[in-house]
């Protein structure tokens, strides 16, 4: 048992250190509201035109339609080879996996600094440069890493029996990865999928580099132009920032503990 | 058929490879059934799309990588051979050293703080289930799922002239200290590191009072018993057992500074002059805007081998017997 002064403490300190970090997102929601262009807060009289006068004046419509493309695009691969390969890995082995798995395990500890340049000039080439099919095509690639551990260790996870159960009634691979497996993988699925959202929709240094027609930017880049133009709207500054945050922020609310637990366990590795 | 036994590998009992299954090109490895066999080829083709697109996106570009390193190119003209002039750089370039050096000072505003500060409100919160742990792990987790483009704008205007900071500092007599604090030659580096100990602060703290309620309350009970003073209670039973936990949060956040981009660009882009330089921006620069194509390759091998340095050190110091 604890006392009654050591939860109040508890209580003391998580709620002060929770104010630190809420204070400037708070802060800069009321600053998307405000009236007037410095930003000044004025509770008595909220501004919510400010969102949609950002959306228009930072072509944010098209900013978002790219992030979303790109997003689902790459959430979609991402899911899907992570599953083909988890169960590979996880359950059928690989053919030449002690070279290969090492290599794969690689990529967790590897970023995208390591490989950018020579990509940038091999997509040049291919014309894969100012294209949403192209950062797709990274982020998938990328993406491999992480989906093939977090499947594969999924899918060991479910219960041999279950397996040998169906393998009795003759299922095939592709039966048993389908209507045995995945079922009960749908959570941590689910959590590979929300990730995969959050690391596409709110990544930056890919697209600034592989993007350049700013008609075709997704929405994070957007906000970074908007942000050099209108530095002077911090108002408007503000509500552009928050439509950017606001796809993963509502995600965030509704699956926090996915989220939570995919980033905590994601960085444990094996 | 060849999917018909589909057990995972770690179930298959050695017994039940037949005799003639042995063939000559399996002598000398490991005893495989055909079957088994097959089934690894099988495996192979389902994790085809997946390693392709490894391959084409990550593994096939870092070799080059590691070749265009060698060269001095401006993306350009034709590149030409110079060893490994690119590497003894990083100990003759002034704007190189200094990124490093910038390095080192985040390290401590993004790992070293958060950590410190994590560790004692672990140390703090102690045992015990607490009511409204949810809320308080959703608020403190809230940086992490938040834009880093977002976070610098909303940073760069706390430190504006005219930002919360600075009206605060006045409204408590200290107008002299208010500045433009991420213009100022001195401050910007430290400023940028707030930002980050704000991000990371949250995370270190949620996986330590994680950790913290997952040990066996029995522990401290008996440490009382045996009158161990809290200090003594912290040192031996909770820091031990949040040895998992202190390698993930090293891991994620020294690798967060050593390749801090986003904050940078979109605050300081580095200045002002180079006092908030980090390898990371440079590599971008060298890339994209004026380019010396084989330095970017270069740094980017660099950061590379000092990242996985790191995570190995850490991992190894982790699973070592206290």
């Amino acid at each position: 048992m604890i006392s009654r002064t050591e939860r109040l403490l508890n209580h003391t300190v998580l709620a002060f250190v929770s104010i630190l970090v809420l204070f400037p997102v708070v802060w800069f929601f009321f600053t998307a509201l405000s009236p007037n262009q410095g930003g000044q807060l004025d509770f008595g009289n909220l501004h919510w035109g400010n969102f949609g006068t950002a959306w228009r004046l930072g072509g944010f419509g098209h900013a978002m339609l790219a992030s979303a493309v790109i997003t689902i695009g790459a959430v979609t691969g991402q899911t899907v080879l992570a599953i083909l390969s988890g169960f590979a890995f996880g359950v059928l082995g690989v053919a030449g996996q002690r070279v290969i798995f090492p290599v794969v395990l690689l990529g967790l500890m590897i970023s995208a600094e390591v490989f950018i340049v020579p990509l940038y000039y091999t997509f040049q080439s291919l014309g894969l440069t100012n294209s949403w099919l192209g950062l797709i095509i990274i982020q998938i690639g990328m993406g491999v890493p992480f989906g093939t551990f977090w499947m594969r260790a999924t899918f060991r996870a479910v219960p041999v029996s279950l397996v040998e159960a169906a393998e009795m009634d003759g299922a095939r691979a592709w039966r048993i990865l389908w209507q045995i497996l995945l079922p009960i993988s749908r959570p941590a699925v689910l959590t590979l999928a929300l990730l995969s959202f959050m690391w596409t929709w709110n990544d930056f240094f890919l697209s600034l580099i592989f993007i350049a027609d700013p008609s075709i930017q997704p929405a994070t880049l957007a906000l970074g132009v908007f942000q050099g133009r209108h530095s002077v709207d911090v108002n408007l500054l503000a509500a552009g920032s928050l439509i950017v945050a606001l796809p993963v922020l509502v995600l965030y609310a509704f699956f926090q503990r996915h989220f939570i637990r995919g980033v905590l366990n994601g960085a444990l590795k094996e | 058929m060849s999917s018909r036994q589909l057990l995972p590998r770690r179930a298959a009992p050695a017994a039940a490879v037949p005799e003639g299954a042995v063939g000559p090109a399996a002598r000398g490895r490991r005893r495989q059934s055909p079957r088994a066999r097959r089934r690894r080829w099988l495996g192979l083709a389902f994790a085809a799309p997946a390693l392709i697109m490894y391959g084409f996106v990550v593994v096939v570009p870092i070799v080059q990588s590691v070749s265009y390193s060698f060269y001095s190119w401006d993306g350009v003209s034709t590149a030409r051979f110079v060893g490994l002039s690119n590497y003894t750089a990083f100990f003759t370039d002034p704007e190189l050293g200094e990124a490093l050096a910038h390095v080192l000072v985040l390290v401590l505003f993004f790992a070293g703080l958060p950590i410190l500060l994590g560790l004692l409100s672990a140390a703090l919160l102690g045992r015990g289930k607490l009511r409204g742990a949810g809320l308080y792990r959703w608020l403190l987790f809230l940086p992490q799922v938040l834009t880093s483009v977002v976070v610098a704008v909303i940073w760069k205007r706390i430190y504006g002239p005219n930002g919360p900071l600075n009206s605060a500092l006045r409204a408590v007599g200290l107008g002299d200290l208010a500045r433009n604090w991420l213009g100022d030659f001195t401050w910007a580096l430290p400023s940028l590191g707030v930002i980050g100990t704000w991000t990371a602060l949250g995370l270190c703290m949620v996986l330590f009072v994680a950790g913290v309620a997952a040990i066996p309350n029995e522990l401290y009970e008996q440490a009382r018993l045996d009158g161990a003073s809290p200090v003594k209670e912290f040192l031996a039973i909770t820091l031990p057992a949040l040895r998992g936990q202190l390698a993930v949060a090293l891991t994620l956040t020294v690798t967060g500074a050593l390749r801090a981009f986003d904050l940078v660009w979109v605050t300081t882009q580095g200045g002002p002059g180079t006092s908030t330089t980090t390898p990371a921006l440079l590599l971008y620069r060298k890339a994209f805007l004026n380019p010396d194509v084989g330095m970017a390759a270069a740094i980017g091998i660099v950061l590379a081998i000092i990242c996985l340095l790191v995570a190995l050190i850490i991992t190894r110091l982790s699973e070592e017997n206290a």
